[in-house]
């Protein structure tokens, strides 16, 4: 599975993980992702660590998630990007919106 | 039950499917096969004997008769080989067989216009 | 027992006997079946009724099953109507004869009526399945064709929109594939009415008619407010509040835009998202880049948004350089990328500025990458005060009743001079008088110019000399943000009064400010070009109007203008 979604123990944080190629053929995964939950989590993690390539469409899905997550008062994190995934992140000031490690 | 000459479970088949076209298949088959003999026997060449016992193999096992289809056979297969010792004798042999094919399928003939 | 469904068959079959008996067989699976009984009987019966399903012997007279299979085929075209091959042949030569004529499968004699209608009924399921295959190749053919006439009028709505622009002035060249509207690439130019510059590259996420859709509210608010002189920051603002509203959530526009001001020699800029564009000296080397530091726009909410811009100086002959991210992105079989040092060692080893793109481009090509259509170069040039041309006004009325007689004061104060720039409007109601309006490059250069004075060197106490040098420039805007930041009082004030002469009116200007004031004896005292790097370009703003002056210690600058 391309996308995979994880629940930590008291089920307030979703773990979300891209592998492969992060673009516009998985948005439906994507977002089945974090809208089929049962409940709303507190935060939100998206692990990049498999994934090779990000494109405007996926910023654009994490853009999606953040509304989903609460706009403004989300919690939602991207962990363990690639230097070529940051480079992309950072042109768009992504860190702005969300906390990027 | 098979005899040497017609596979009865091919002819009941066969009347199953026909319905009430058996009887005009049966007819076709006296008309056309009596046809096909003479087209065997006309052949000019090896060739052309080949493809009329070929022709003749086909309609007679359709139609249940498995010993001229068989004859029929080893003539086709004969003909490939030269010289074409011995073929009359096959050619006698499938007349013979023709004329118990023929008695039969006229008594079929009969038994179905009246009953 | 009844097919799934009835089809029409035809039986091509030289033996009477044979014939029948098939012909039975298949009506009685519930199919209509015609009969033929050579090849060239069968051909003309298959061109006559155009059946479904084909049982052809092998050996006919007149014309043999194969040949007539090769015709038949032939003649059913893209469908598919399947072929089985009645023969007792058992050679594999002959049997691969039939598969090769065309045939789809065989059939031996005796016929079973069992297997034969299993074999109808594959191959009935292969034929549904071409027949399948072939309408949704059409249903796509045909929808493909509507999205390229629905592409064709969004452009053309699109390039009325985008045509006041000036992206075909002589200091700009440019580089952009015709679908760019459809790639998300969008690249809008246009002079102000005091002949500044603004330019705008574009790239909207997605392709297609979204992009397209997202590009014309985006060009009508970059046109209608340059056109009327408003500043980048509040153009950004405008821009982003419109796509944030318009836009769904996913979709944004990464977007450079600049200001080039020849009066004052310098380039405002804003990049968000785009990649780095580059600043080049007149010979060509990297000076600077221009790195995006914002979010794209349509991302944040207006509260949000940041609209501060860089400012930095460009001279006559200096250039940008901007591109869009196909370049640098641009890809080989390996998935490597061209990438930025790659682009820097083309512009490193450029000698002549006219070969700039070609340069580019057969260093893409070399690279070996697949070419991209989203690719758009943009090579500006800071041009002279002779190249300007100020933009042409926009009048919405037929000018027959002009006010002639009439004053108007307006006072900034305190924090809305943080973000309010009253010299668009003030502008845009002179414009009501029919006699001024030839001025208004004119007017709006020095509205724009007192007012810019009177709150950096009034208000904000800055003193030009700083923009001697790059560095200084850095430092001044910097200190000049901080200030404006830090402002808690203080105020800018405008007079316009309007009365009328024998023949046409006079317009009298004064800009007062609540800073210190200067010494106006010694500063006109000073050479030229001191005077101008003081800032205080009177002789300038004397140019432009009839007369004007300084009063009230240098607090008040007036100007005249008489038509």
């Amino acid at each position: 599975m391309a996308v995979e979604t994880d629940f930590s123990q008291d089920g307030k944080k979703l773990t979300i993980k891209i592998k492969g190629r992060f673009d516009f053929g998985k948005h439906q995964e994507f977002r089945d992702a974090y809208e089929s939950q049962p409940r709303r989590p507190d935060s939100v993690v998206v692990d990049l660590k498999d994934t090779t390539y990000l494109d405007s469409s996926a910023l654009g899905m994490l853009l999606l998630l953040r509304d989903h997550a609460g706009g403004d008062d989300s919690d939602v994190r991207v962990v363990h990007a690639s230097s070529d995934v940051r480079k992309i992140l950072a042109i768009s000031n992504f860190e702005k919106l969300f906390d990027i490690s | 039950m098979t005899d040497m000459h017609i596979d009865h479970k091919v002819l009941s088949d066969l009347q199953e499917v026909m319905e009430d076209g058996y009887l005009q298949l049966l007819e076709t088959f006296l008309e056309d096969s009596e046809r096909r003999l003479s087209q065997l026997h006309g052949a000019r060449n090896a060739d052309e004997l080949g493809m009329a016992a070929h022709s003749f193999k086909g309609s007679s096992s359709n139609m249940g008769a498995v010993g001229l289809a068989q004859l029929c056979h080893q003539l086709e297969e004969r003909v490939k080989e030269r010289p074409l010792y011995g073929i009359e004798d096959l050619i006698n042999r499938i007349d013979q067989e023709y004329l118990e094919v023929q008695r039969f399928y006229r008594g079929e003939r009969a038994r179905v216009s009246t009953g | 027992m009844p097919a799934e469904q009835p089809l029409t068959v035809l039986v091509a079959e030289d033996g009477a006997t044979d014939r029948l008996l098939l012909a039975q067989i298949v009506r009685r699976q519930g199919h209509q079946v015609f009969t033929a009984e050579n090849g060239e009987q069968a051909v003309a019966m298959f061109v006559e009724k155009r059946p479904q399903l084909v049982l052809l012997d092998a050996l006919m007279p007149v014309m043999d099953g194969f040949e007539a299979a090769r015709r038949i085929k032939a003649l059913a075209g893209e469908a598919l109507v399947p072929i089985i091959f009645l023969t007792s042949l058992n050679e594999e030569e002959a049997l691969v004869r039939c598969l090769e004529a065309g045939g789809d499968d065989f059939m031996a004699k005796p016929y079973s009526a069992v297997i034969l209608a299993a074999k109808i009924r594959a191959m009935d399921r292969l034929r549904r399945l071409q027949a399948t295959v072939l309408e949704q190749r059409d249903l796509i053919t045909r929808h493909h064709h509507h999205l390229l006439n629905e592409q064709r009028v969004a452009k053309a709505v699109f390039d009325k929109v985008a045509h006041s622009g000036c992206i075909t002035a002589p200091n700009i060249r440019y580089l952009q594939s015709p679908y760019a509207l459809f790639n998300g690439d969008l690249l809008l130019a246009a002079f102000t009415p005091s002949g500044d510059m603004h330019v705008l590259l574009g790239d909207f996420t997605g392709h297609g008619l979204p992009a397209a859709v997202g590009a014309m509210p985006l060009a009508e608010v970059f046109y209608g407010m340059t056109a009327k002189g408003y500043g980048l920051a509040h153009m950004l603002r405008e821009m982003n509040a419109k796509l944030k509203r318009i836009l769904p959530v996913d979709m944004f526009c990464c977007a450079l835009l600049l200001n080039l001001s020849v009066q004052r020699g310098t380039v405002e800029v804003w990049n968000g998202g785009m990649p780095d564009g580059y600043r080049l000296s007149a010979d060509g080397k990297v000076v600077a880049s221009l790195a995006s530091r914002h979010l794209p726009l349509g991302v944040l909410a207006a509260e949000r948004f940041d609209d501060s811009t860089e400012v930095l100086p460009l001279a006559a002959g200096e250039r940008l350089l901007l591109l869009s991210d196909g370049v640098v992105d641009t890809a080989d079989e390996q998935e490597r990328l061209f990438g930025v040092e790659r682009l820097r060692a083309v512009l490193a080893a450029n000698r002549d500025p006219v070969q700039l793109f070609d340069e580019v481009m057969q260093a893409l090509e070399r690279f070996g990458g697949t070419p991209r259509d989203d690719i758009s170069l943009c090579d500006i040039r800071m041009f002279t005060v002779e190249e300007r041309v100020p933009a042409p006004t926009l009048y919405s009325d037929s000018g027959r009743s002009s006010p002639l007689d009439w004053s108007l004061g307006f006072a900034l104060r305190g924090e809305s001079l943080k973000r309010f720039n009253p010299v668009p409007y003030l502008v845009q109601l002179l414009q009501e008088i029919h006699g001024l309006r030839p001025l208004t490059g004119a007017l709006h250069s020095v509205l724009s110019e007192l007012y810019s004075n009177a709150l950096e060197h009034g208000v904000l106490g800055l003193d030009s000399r700083l923009k001697r040098d790059a560095h200084g420039f850095a430092d001044y805007y910097q200190e000049r943000a901080r200030r404006l930041d830090a402002l808690v009082d203080g105020f800018v004030r405008i007079d316009l009064k309007v009365e009328p002469l024998a023949s046409g009116g006079r317009l009298i200007i004064e800009v007062r400010d609540s800073g210190a004031g200067f010494d106006v004896q010694q500063v006109l005292s000073r050479p030229a070009r001191e005077q101008g790097l003081s800032g205080r370009g009177m002789k300038l703003v004397g140019q432009l109007g009839s007369s004007a002056g300084w009063r009230e210690g240098g607090r008040c600058a007036w100007v005249q203008f008489d038509w």
